[in-house]
């Protein structure tokens, strides 16, 4: 019941948390990248926090509503309007049958979420609604959307006017500088110390040629132990080369000398080593960086790092509104 | 009228095709930018003269807003 006026840049329906318990299969979690803003706005709108909304990628979608309901715009700042008139973020908002919701380019952050009350409600495959377009499936047809689609959406009860609390927001970087938790492992043992040191104090470069499937980082090159040297023939011959294994979601995979954060859209096996893992209470922040901003890895434990994810899932709740 | 031609998304510059004096029409594509391993070209909005182009090719790094073109 959004007709799509604009596309914009591979705006996607995504859910949380995606696509679970299908990596043996070859099928990624996907699901939003930024799932804390994704979960607000739905909260915002009366939403279970999961629910299908759309993700918008740098250049946001102009969308036509069909019928009255409510909406929330959250994450990057895609200067949001109703029918021209500029709108707040952050706060639900009545979008009326015959009113155009338009989005342009991301000024602060990079992916901004849109929830509808009801939830979008396309088909799901194996569990979710989210769109892996690598495989052409979920969201509508498989792919992100295109003009003159309609998005279908359930019907359901929003209020508009509710606003979360300044303080439950994720905090956009504002100086082009993150800090991003990693968890050491699977394969930290094939890096030497030096590597390491020179992992954890380098200010490592987004490349533009990082999308939902991986994010490749620029910086120094990586020097190894002598596990990664002296191996077994079926390894393969460079020291960052590995049987195939299994890949965690958020590994950092060193393809060559190359880190690629391997994220949402990312595969789940290969035979490049792992040094380190993003873990999932970190992912908002790889979705709302931008290219040739920098990223500087900081370790936590396993267990610090689900308690992260804990608190972000307690935020997005009703609690956070005003 | 001049018409600046700002960047529609953050992202890197890979190629430019229009240069200061070079006559356009409507649609003409001016640069292509790269993100996401996606182009993304940018059109002339209206007939005119290039009388600027702020940007070039390989550029890294661009923010989304910059006026990277003026057409006269």
């Amino acid at each position: 019941m959004l007709e799509v006026i604009k596309s914009g840049l591979e705006t996607s329906i995504q859910d949380y948390p995606g696509r679970m318990g299908f990596l043996n299969l070859g099928f990624p979690w996907s699901g939003a990248m930024d799932s804390w803003s994704l979960r607000l706005a739905n909260i915002l709108v009366g939403n279970e926090a999961g629910a299908a909304g759309l993700e918008c990628q740098y250049i946001g979608p102009t969308l036509k509503a069909q019928r009255d309901t409510v909406i929330a715009v959250t994450g990057a700042d895609m200067q949001a309007k109703i029918d021209g008139v500029d709108i707040p973020m952050w706060e639900s908002v009545a979008l009326s049958a015959g009113q155009t919701l338009e989005m342009a380019y991301a000024k602060t952050g990079t992916r901004g979420y849109i929830a509808i009350t009801g939830g979008i409600n396309s088909p799901e495959f194996l569990g979710s609604r989210s769109t892996f377009h690598k495989a052409g499936v979920g969201g509508m047809g498989g792919h992100a959307i295109q003009k003159d689609q309609v998005v279908p959406v359930a019907a359901g009860h929003g209020t508009p006017g509710r606003k979360v609390k300044a303080s439950a927001r994720p905090q956009l970087a504002a100086d082009k500088h993150w800090t991003v938790e990693v968890v050491r492992g699977p394969n930290d043992d094939w890096i030497d110390e030096p590597g390491h040191e020179r992992f954890l104090s380098t200010e490592w470069k987004l490349s533009a040629k990082s999308d939902r499937s991986g994010f490749r980082l620029e910086g120094p090159d990586w020097t190894f132990t002598d596990k990664a040297h002296n191996k077994l023939p079926e390894h393969g011959s460079d020291p960052a080369n590995i049987i195939d294994q299994g890949y965690p979601v958020g590994a950092i995979n060193l393809a060559g000398q190359t880190p690629i954060i391997l994220v949402s859209d990312g595969p789940s096996m290969g035979g490049f080593i792992n040094p380190y893992t993003v873990p999932q209470c970190a992912f908002w922040k790889l979705g709302q960086a931008k290219p040739s901003e920098l990223l500087s890895f900081e370790v936590i434990s396993v267990e610090d790092a689900q308690q992260k994810a804990r608190d972000i899932t307690e935020l997005c709740s009703e609690q956070s509104v005003a | 009228m001049a018409h600046e031609v700002e960047l529609q998304t953050a992202g890197n510059m890979w190629k430019v095709m229009v240069k200061p004096g070079d006559q356009v029409k409507s649609g003409d594509t001016l640069f292509i930018m790269e993100v996401m391993k996606m182009e993304v070209p940018h059109e002339a909005p209206a007939d005119g003269t290039v009388s600027a182009v702020n940007v070039s090719d390989g550029e890294e790094g661009l923010d989304a807003g910059m006026v990277a073109v003026v057409i006269d």
